[in-house]
This record gives structure tokens, sequence and C-alpha cells, in this order.
């Protein structure tokens, strides 16, 4: 049924949360860009207050924790390289055996044949 | 449904808009899972997944001024995390989903997860074009209706259904036969 | 039984080989356009950086990674594109002897051509030597709905190849490193 498949598809493609890292770098790394970014035009006065200093201490925190987080997933990243490009090299190899084996068979088979030729004379 | 009802998120929005950093945090929060999972299902692995993610939320902070309330959000998150996606993939000639990884967790594994079905959505996704891969996420991810589709991918309505149709389908056909087998050796 | 060695043919072919300026990297063309129409694509491209990274996650203690890590030394790169189609005949010759034609450059041997009537696939191997040493390798093979070229570029160490027998299923190349080969022996 149509509607079976669908909602268990569905419920294959519920949402799935990002690493717990990665979500907090995400928001440090947002709310520095949004720290960065100058003011709007037209800010109005009654909206302006100072900076209070627990905000400038989470923002320092923010981004200590950014870079940290920043090393640790390119690290991360790197040993991802890394097992890729294995992947890679075993799986090239596996097709260049492939090949060679086709080559090898049909030699082989050839080879048989000839024995088989001489053999019947 | 009553389409006024009021969404909480768009206080938020609206004070986000103002500056207010704690409040976009809070949208960030409430739809990086979102985007976090098309993204995921889109580009096949984690690390492109997050980088993905990290972009269209760097490219909101530039453009929130322009989004009206959380419900514009919502399809403003999911337009721009699929097309980065879909260009990326035209792009990238490397991504092949050939080389996908069975590690790369694209599924929840919450206790009514179907293991089987997971594996024939997997080699669904694998076999469709991005657009029709961005169709399906939308349709059966993100829950919108085929002329929602059709407005986020800026795609005629019936090239969007006959992407379903046929997804549902494969689907389909993958469901009724014997598990996929891993074909690793292509010996002829 | 006739046999040959891949170590005969070298020896049988280095005296006339000429080692030009060609290189053992071949050009291969991105094709696109049967990238499209394949069911299955592989596009491998290592060159020295990714062969020295995966060499880093080569696991010494397994067999299979030390052996690949051991055929690894030396060479500069590998080279894989393969696709395969639905139907027969889905691919020309013309699309591969844009890559078949470099074959014909100075330096590079033909040392195996097959053509099996079994399996309907053809093979041809290509060998690149300088001073008795392979330093490149490059393979087309043809079937009814599938071509792959491979082309392998270093110092390839045909025993070391030998030896990755059993692990890959790289059948016996009948190598024999202790068995000095003679020109004209069959």
């Amino acid at each position: 049924m149509s509607n079976d498949i669908e909602s268990r598809m569905r419920a294959a493609l519920r949402p799935v949360a990002p690493r717990e890292e990665f979500s907090q770098t995400l928001l440090a790394r947002t709310l520095i860009e949004t720290a960065a970014r100058p003011k709007p035009r037209g800010f109005t006065a009654a909206r302006l207050r100072p900076m209070a200093w627990w905000l400038t201490a989470s923002l320092a925190a923010s981004l200590v924790l950014a870079v940290g987080v920043h090393q640790h997933l390119e690290q991360q990243r790197l040993q991802q390289s890394g097992l890729e490009a294995r992947r890679e090299v075993l799986k090239a190899l596996r097709v260049t055996s492939q090949k060679l084996n086709l080559a090898y068979e049909a030699v082989k088979s050839q080879s048989t044949s000839l024995d088989d030729e001489k053999s019947g004379v | 449904m009553n389409d006024a009802a009021a969404d909480p998120l768009d206080d938020e929005l609206a004070k986000a808009r103002s500056g207010d950093r704690a409040a976009l945090g809070v949208l960030v929060q409430a739809h990086q899972r979102s985007v976090y999972s098309l993204a995921l299902r889109m580009l096949g692995t984690r690390d492109l997944a997050e980088d993905l993610t990290q972009e269209v939320f760097m490219q909101l902070n530039g453009n929130l001024r322009s989004i009206d309330s959380n419900k514009h959000l919502r399809f403003w998150l999911r337009q721009v995390a699929s097309n980065r996606a879909i260009d990326q993939l035209r792009r990238r000639a490397r991504l092949q989903w050939t080389s996908l990884e069975e590690e790369t967790q694209l599924f929840s594994d919450e206790e009514d997860s179907d293991p089987l079905l997971q594996r024939h959505m997997r080699a669904l996704l694998a076999e469709l074009s991005p657009p029709a891969r961005a169709v399906l996420l939308l349709r059966y991810q993100e829950d919108l209706d085929p002329q929602d589709i059709a407005r986020t991918l800026d795609m005629p309505l019936n090239t969007v259904k006959s992407h379903l149709k046929r997804s549902l389908e494969s689907m389909r056909e993958k469901t009724a036969g014997p598990l996929p087998v891993r074909c690793e050796d292509n010996s002829t | 039984m006739s046999k040959y060695t891949l170590t005969l043919l070298i020896a049988l072919l280095a005296p006339g080989l000429s080692w030009a300026a060609t290189s053992p990297k071949l050009t291969i063309p991105s094709f696109a356009g049967l990238a499209q129409k394949a069911s299955e694509s592989v596009t491998i491209t290592l060159d020295p950086a990714m062969l020295g990274m995966a060499a880093r996650f080569l696991d010494s203690n397994d067999p299979q990674d030390a052996a690949t890590k051991d055929v690894l030394k030396g060479l500069q790169g590998i080279y894989v594109r393969s696709y395969t189609f639905d139907r027969d005949s889905a691919y020309s010759q013309a699309d591969i002897d844009a890559v078949r034609n470099q074959l014909s450059a100075p330096g590079w041997n033909r040392l195996v051509e097959t053509r099996s009537r079994k399996s309907h696939a053809d093979v041809d191997i290509y060998i690149m030597v300088d001073h008795d040493q392979a330093v490149g390798l490059a393979i087309i093979a043809s079937e009814p709905r599938q071509f792959t070229i491979v082309n392998i570029v270093g110092a390839i160490d045909l025993d070391k190849l030998h030896k990755l027998e059993g692990q890959f299923g790289v059948p016996k190349l009948d190598i024999d490193s202790s068995k000095a080969a003679k020109p004209g022996q069959k």
C-alpha cells in the first residue's frame, strides 16, 4: 500500500541531530559572526545599552570554545580523509586485480585450448 | 488548520532581527536538525553536511532582516540548504554515492527504526539525481506538499510529481524484492 | 604447455624499449557523457599526496593492509575509471580511443592482448619500462556492459603485486623471481 510505504519512508527520514560538538560550534560561530557585524542602521538610542560584562565573557568563552572545537574538528576531518584515501586505494587495487584476472583467465583458457589441440593431433 | 495560530518562534525571530543574539541562538537550535538532516542525506557524509549547515546559518545571519516570520524562515532554510547541496553535487564529480560508506549514519537509531527499510532508502537516495533527491527529502523529511516543493526548488510542479512518482515506484520495487546485496566485485 | 611470465616479457622487451619523454601518466578524459548514461561509475584519482595519506592509514598488522602498503611504496599515482551500463554496447570503442591512442606513444609496450569469446571481454595490458623497472602500467578492459581504464604510475614492483595474490583475488602471474628469464624461452 502506497500509504504504508510513504509512512515508513517518513519514519526513516525523521530528522537526525548533528553531533553535540558540532551544535556547540555552530552556535558559537553564529553568535560570534553576529557580534562582528556592524549594528544595523537606524538603531535608535533607546535600544542602545552598554554591553554587559557577562556578554563580553560569554563571547570570549564562545571564541575559545569555537577555536578549540575547530582544531578538534580539523583533526577529525584529516582522519576522515585518510580513511577515505585508504578505501579508495583498496578499491583501486581491487578493480585492477579483477581486470588482471580477466586477462589471466583468457590467456589460461587459450593455453588450455592449444594444449588440447596438440594432444588431439 | 489555523495558519494564523501564533508561532512562538516568530517572537524570537523579531528579537533576532533586532540584534538579540540569544534569540538567534534559539532559532539556530530550533532549525539546525532539519538543515543538517537535509544536508546529510543530500551529500552523504557528515563532514560535508556539517560544512553546508554552517554555511547556511552564516548566510542566514546576513539575510535575517529580510525574513519576516518563522514560516518564511523555514522556507528560506530549506531552499538555501537544498539548492546549495544540489550545486555542490553538480560541481563535485567526485561526490559519488557509489563510494558512500555504510558507516555514515543517515538515519536515526530510535527504537522504532527499520534497518531494512533504511537500507532500501540509502540505495534509493544513492540512485537519485540531486534534484530528485531534494524532492524526496522535502516531501518525506520536511513533509512539504508538491506545490511547496516546487516553490522551494523553483521547479515545475509536474517535474516534482514525476520525481515523487518514480521514487515511490523504485521504493516499492526495493521493498518487494530481496534485500539488495552489496556488490563490491563486478565479476563478469 | 606454453607459459610466459611477465618477467620474461619484460626481459624480451627491455633491450628494445625506448624510454622517451612519454609520461607514464595517461590523460584520461572526463567521460562526462558516458558517466551520465552509466548505471554505475567508479572514479578514483590517487595522486602522490593521497597515496601518502592512504599509506598512513593502512594497518601494518593487517595482512591485506600490509601487502597493500608494500605495493604503494614507490608509486606516484593510481587512476581508475570504470563505467557500467544497463545494456550492451552503450559505449563505443571511439570513447576509449582517446586513451588507447596515448598507449601507442614511444615508451609504452603492449604486454598482453586478450580477446575472450567466453567472457566477451577484451583486455589489453601495457607497460612502460625504464632500466628493467616497470614505471607505468595501463589496463584497458572492454566488456559488453562495462569498460575500465586503470593507470598506475611509479615504480611498480611486480613481485609485490604478485604477493597480493589472494588478498584481492589477484591471480598468480607466474612470476618466479628466482628464475632468470632467457630470451626465446617458452
